[in-house]
C-alpha cells in the first residue's frame, strides 16, 4: 500500500504553491517596457488565424522598437492562447492583468471569448482590442475600453445581400454554423435581398460534422441561384466540397477569411472555381497592408492579421498622444490618433515620429481607415470583393 | 498578483467540486460519466437563467441548480441503465454534446452562442479584491461542505455498496442490494454537485455561453481525479487543485524557453499536460491517494 506521509503531502503541496509564484514577482508598469498582451487563439477551432496574428504583432513592435519606443520607451509583447474556449481564455486574460500587468490586450477573436474577457478588462482598466463581429460586444457597458476594427454583423450582411443581388440572385439560400452572429447576418442579407425583390433562406449546420451531405441537398431543393456561406475555412472546405458533389451550379459568396489561400490549396481547382469572397478591406493603394504582408512575409495575410497591426498601432500612437502607458489613456487618446483629420499615416513609426513633434495624425490602416464610433465599431469598412480563378484569388474590386 | 492567485484558486474549487462529482460517479459507482461538462452546464444555465432574467436571489439559484442537474442526471442514468464501461461513456459524451448544441440553437431559450452576460454575482464587482474573496470563501464553504458528505457517504453501509455494485453488480444484487437505486443515487448526486459547480462559476464569471462547455473540461477533470486518485474525496480535490497549480504553471515555464514563437509556445504547454499525465499514470497509476482498503466492521 503506498500512502503519502503528511510531510511528503504539505512538500507537494508548497512545491505547488511555489511554482505558481515562481518565474515574475509583480512588476508594475513603472519605467521598464511598456507591456501589451496578446490573446489570440493559437490551439483549437481559431487555430489557423491565430498565431500569424500574435507573430505579427510581434514583428510590429520591434519595428517600433528599433526606431526608439514609445516617447523613448520599448514595448514588450505578451502572447497567451486562449484555446478558442472562454474559460481558458479568461485564466490567460487573468494572468496577462494581474501578473504581467498589460495596459492592452490585442487580438481576441472568437465573439465568445471577447464577451468573457471582457468584463475583466473594463474592469481592470485594461483596453481590449478585438476582432470579434457580434454586434452585442460593443453593447456591452465597457465605457470606452473596448474598440474593435472587425464590420459588425449588421454591416457584413448588408454587404453580401447587396452583392447576392448584383450578382442577379432571386433566391439566395444562407448556409451557417451556428455563432453569435448567423442570426443577425441573416437578418441584414434578407433586407438587402428583399429589397431587390428576391428572397432567402437560410439553413443551421453543425461546423464539426465531415461531410453536409443532407445539409446540402435540403438547401438545393429550394433551388438557390446564389449560397451564401458563413463558416470558418475548415468547415467551409466541407460544405464547397459537397456542393460539388451535388453538382451545384450557382454562385458562391464566402468570407474572405474563409475562402484564402489554404481553402483553395486544398481543394482541386474546379471544386473552387469562381467562389466569390467578400472581406473588409483598406482604401487601394494603402501601404499599411503591404507593410503586413511584409512584416509576415507573405502575399495575402488575412484580415485578422491586419486587424492586430492597426490595433498595435493605433495603442501604440495614442499613448504617445496621452504621454501615459494606462488603458485609460488608451482609451481617452485612441481616437484622436485614429480619426478628425490630420497628417494621414498608415504604421506606427511614422506616426510616433510626428505625434512628438506635435503634429495630428489620422491613422489609416491595414485593415481599413479605422475610424471609431462612441461605443468602439469602425465608421464605415470598405470590403474587397474577389473570386477564385484557376485555383488563385484575385481581386475584382474595392467598394 | 494577488488577483490571480485569488482567481486561479476560485477556478480551482470549481474544478474540485466538478473532481468530487466524476469521483463518486466514477470512481464509486463505477459509471464513467464523459457527460460532466453537460451536467456542468445545465447547472451553469438554470442559476444563470433565474437570476439574471427572473431575479430570484443567488441562494435559490444555486439550488435550482442542484436540482435540474440531479433530476437530469437522474433521467440520464434511467436512460443508460442497461450500459456500462464504453457504452456508457458514449452515451453520457452524447448526453453533454446535446446539451452544448441546444444551448447554441435553441436562442429563444438561453439567447443563443450569445450568451448570458451580466449574470449577478455574490458580492458587487466593483469592490475589487472583496469581490473575489468572497468568490473564494463560498466556493471553499461549496467544496468543504461535498467533501463532508463524501466522506460520510463514503463510510456509511451505502458507501460499501456502492463499492460492491462497482465490482460486481451481479454479486451486490444477489446480495440484497437494490443496483438500480444505487447507481441512480449516486449518479444523480454527482450531477447535482457538477450542478453546484457551473452556478457558482456562472455568477463567478458573471457570463455563461455553450462555448464554455466543450467537452475539454470534462478530459481536465478526469485528469485531475486520476492524478489524485479517484476513489477518495481528498484525492479528487487535491487532483483538482494540483492540475489548475499545473496549467497555470505551465504558462510560466514554457516563458523560459528561449527562441520559442507564441505558438509553439502554446503547443509546448499542451506537451507539458500530456506528460505529466503519462507521469502520473506510469509513477502512481492509482493517483496520489489510492482508494484505502477499508475493513468490515468490527464486532
Amino acid at each position: 500500500m503506498t500512502e503519502l506521509s503528511r510531510r511528503q503531502m504539505l512538500a507537494a503541496a508548497a512545491l505547488a504553491a511555489g511554482t505558481l509564484a515562481m518565474p515574475r514577482i509583480l512588476r508594475a508598469q513603472g519605467n521598464g517596457p511598456i507591456k501589451l498582451g496578446t490573446l489570440t487563439p493559437l490551439t483549437g477551432s481559431g487555430g489557423s488565424y491565430g498565431p500569424s496574428m500574435a507573430e505579427v504583432v510581434n514583428r510590429a513592435a520591434a519595428e517600433i522598437n528599433a526606431a526608439g519606443g514609445v516617447r523613448g520607451r520599448q514595448i514588450q509583447i505578451i502572447s497567451e492562447d486562449d484555446q478558442t474556449n472562454p474559460e481558458a481564455g479568461l485564466r490567460a486574460a487573468r494572468k496577462l492583468i494581474d501578473v504581467d500587468g498589460v495596459s492592452a490586450i490585442i487580438g481576441t477573436w472568437a465573439s465568445s471569448v471577447t464577451t468573457a474577457v471582457a468584463p475583466v478588462c473594463w474592469q481592470s482598466g485594461v483596453f481590449l482590442a478585438t476582432v470579434s463581429g457580434a454586434d452585442s460586444i460593443t453593447q456591452l457597458p465597457h465605457g470606452g475600453f473596448i474598440i474593435r476594427t472587425q464590420p459588425n454583423t449588421s454591416l457584413q450582411g448588408t454587404k453580401f445581400g447587396e452583392f447576392s443581388a448584383e450578382l442577379g440572385a432571386k433566391t439566395v439560400a444562407f448556409m451557417s454554423p451556428q455563432t453569435p452572429f448567423t442570426e443577425a447576418q441573416f437578418k441584414f442579407i434578407t433586407e438587402a435581398v428583399t429589397k431587390a425583390g428576391g428572397k432567402t433562406s437560410s439553413l443551421i449546420y453543425d461546423d464539426k460534422k465531415t461531410t453536409l451531405r443532407t445539409e446540402v441537398d435540403q438547401v438545393l431543393r429550394g433551388r438557390p441561384d446564389v449560397i451564401v456561406m458563413g463558416g470558418y475555412t475548415n468547415d467551409t472546405a466541407v460544405l464547397v466540397r459537397d456542393l460539388y458533389r451535388a453538382s451545384f451550379r450557382g454562385k458562391l459568396i464566402g468570407f474572405g477569411y474563409a475562402v484564402n489561400k489554404q481553402l483553395v490549396d486544398a481543394l482541386p481547382a474546379d471544386v473552387s472555381e469562381g467562389i466569390y469572397t467578400l472581406s473588409p478591406s483598406t482604401a487601394a493603394g494603402s501601404g499599411a497592408y503591404a507593410h503586413v504582408a511584409k512584416l509576415l512575409g507573405v502575399d495575402a495575410p488575412d484580415t485578422y492579421s491586419a486587424q492586430c497591426f492597426d490595433h498595435l498601432s493605433l495603442i501604440a500612437m495614442a499613448m504617445a498622444a496621452g504621454q501615459g502607458t494606462t488603458g485609460a489613456v488608451i482609451k481617452d487618446n485612441v481616437r484622436k490618433v485614429a480619426q478628425g483629420g490630420g497628417e494621414r499615416v498608415t504604421e506606427a513609426v511614422e506616426g510616433l515620429n510626428l505625434i512628438t513633434a506635435g503634429t495630428k495624425v489620422d491613422y489609416d490602416g491595414a485593415s481599413g481607415p479605422c475610424d471609431f464610433t462612441e461605443v468602439g465599431d469602425i465608421t464605415d469598412a470598405k470590403f474587397r470583393y474577389e473570386q477564385v480563378k484557376a485555383g488563385k484569388v484575385t481581386l475584382l474590386k474595392i467598394a | 498578483m494577488i488577483t490571480y492567485l485569488l482567481f486561479a484558486l476560485v477556478v480551482g474549487s470549481v474544478y474540485a467540486l466538478l473532481a468530487q462529482s466524476l469521483m463518486l460517479s466514477w470512481g464509486l459507482a463505477g459509471l464513467v460519466n464523459l457527460g460532466l461538462a453537460g451536467f456542468f452546464a445545465l447547472g451553469a444555465y438554470a442559476s444563470a437563467m433565474s437570476t439574471s432574467w427572473a431575479h430570484v436571489p443567488i441562494p435559490l439559484g444555486l439550488l435550482l441548480a442542484v436540482l435540474v442537474a440531479g433530476g437530469a442526471g437522474l433521467l440520464v442514468c434511467f436512460s443508460t441503465l442497461r450500459l456500462r464501461d464504453d457504452y456508457l461513456a458514449i452515451v453520457t459524451l452524447g448526453f453533454a454534446e446535446v446539451v452544448r448544441l441546444v444551448a447554441s440553437n435553441e436562442v429563444w431559450l438561453t439567447n443563443g452562442t450569445d450568451g448570458i452576460s451580466g449574470v449577478p454575482s455574490f458580492l458587487p464587482r466593483d469592490t475589487g479584491l472583496w469581490f473575489h474573496l468572497g468568490a473564494l470563501v463560498i466556493a471553499l464553504l461549496a467544496v468543504a461542505a461535498v467533501y463532508a458528505l463524501q466522506r460520510r457517504l463514503l463510510q456509511s453501509p451505502w458507501g460499501r455498496s456502492l463499492r460492491a455494485v462497482r465490482e460486481d453488480e451481479t454479486v451486490a444484487a444477489v446480495a440484497g442490494k437494490n443496483v438500480v437505486r444505487f447507481k441512480a443515487q449516486a449518479f444523480s448526486l454527482a450531477a447535482g454537485i457538477a450542478g453546484l459547480a457551473g452556478a457558482i462559476y456562472g455568477h463567478y464569471t458573471s457570463y455563461v455561453a455553450p462555448d464554455q462547455f466543450q467537452p475539454l473540461i470534462t478530459v481536465y477533470i478526469f485528469l485531475a481525479v486520476t492524478a489524485g486518485g479517484n476513489a477518495r474525496p481528498a484525492g479528487a480535490v487535491i487532483g483538482a487543485y494540483l492540475l489548475v497549480a499545473f496549467l497555470e504553471a505551465t504558462r510560466f515555464l514554457t516563458e523560459f524557453a528561449p527562441g520559442v514563437s507564441a505558438l509553439q509556445r502554446a503547443a509546448l504547454r499542451e506537451i507539458l499536460v500530456g506528460l505529466g499525465l503519462v507521469l502520473v499514470l506510469s509513477l502512481r497509476p492509482d493517483g496520489l491517494l489510492p482508494e484505502r482498503s477499508q475493513k468490515a466492521p468490527g464486532r
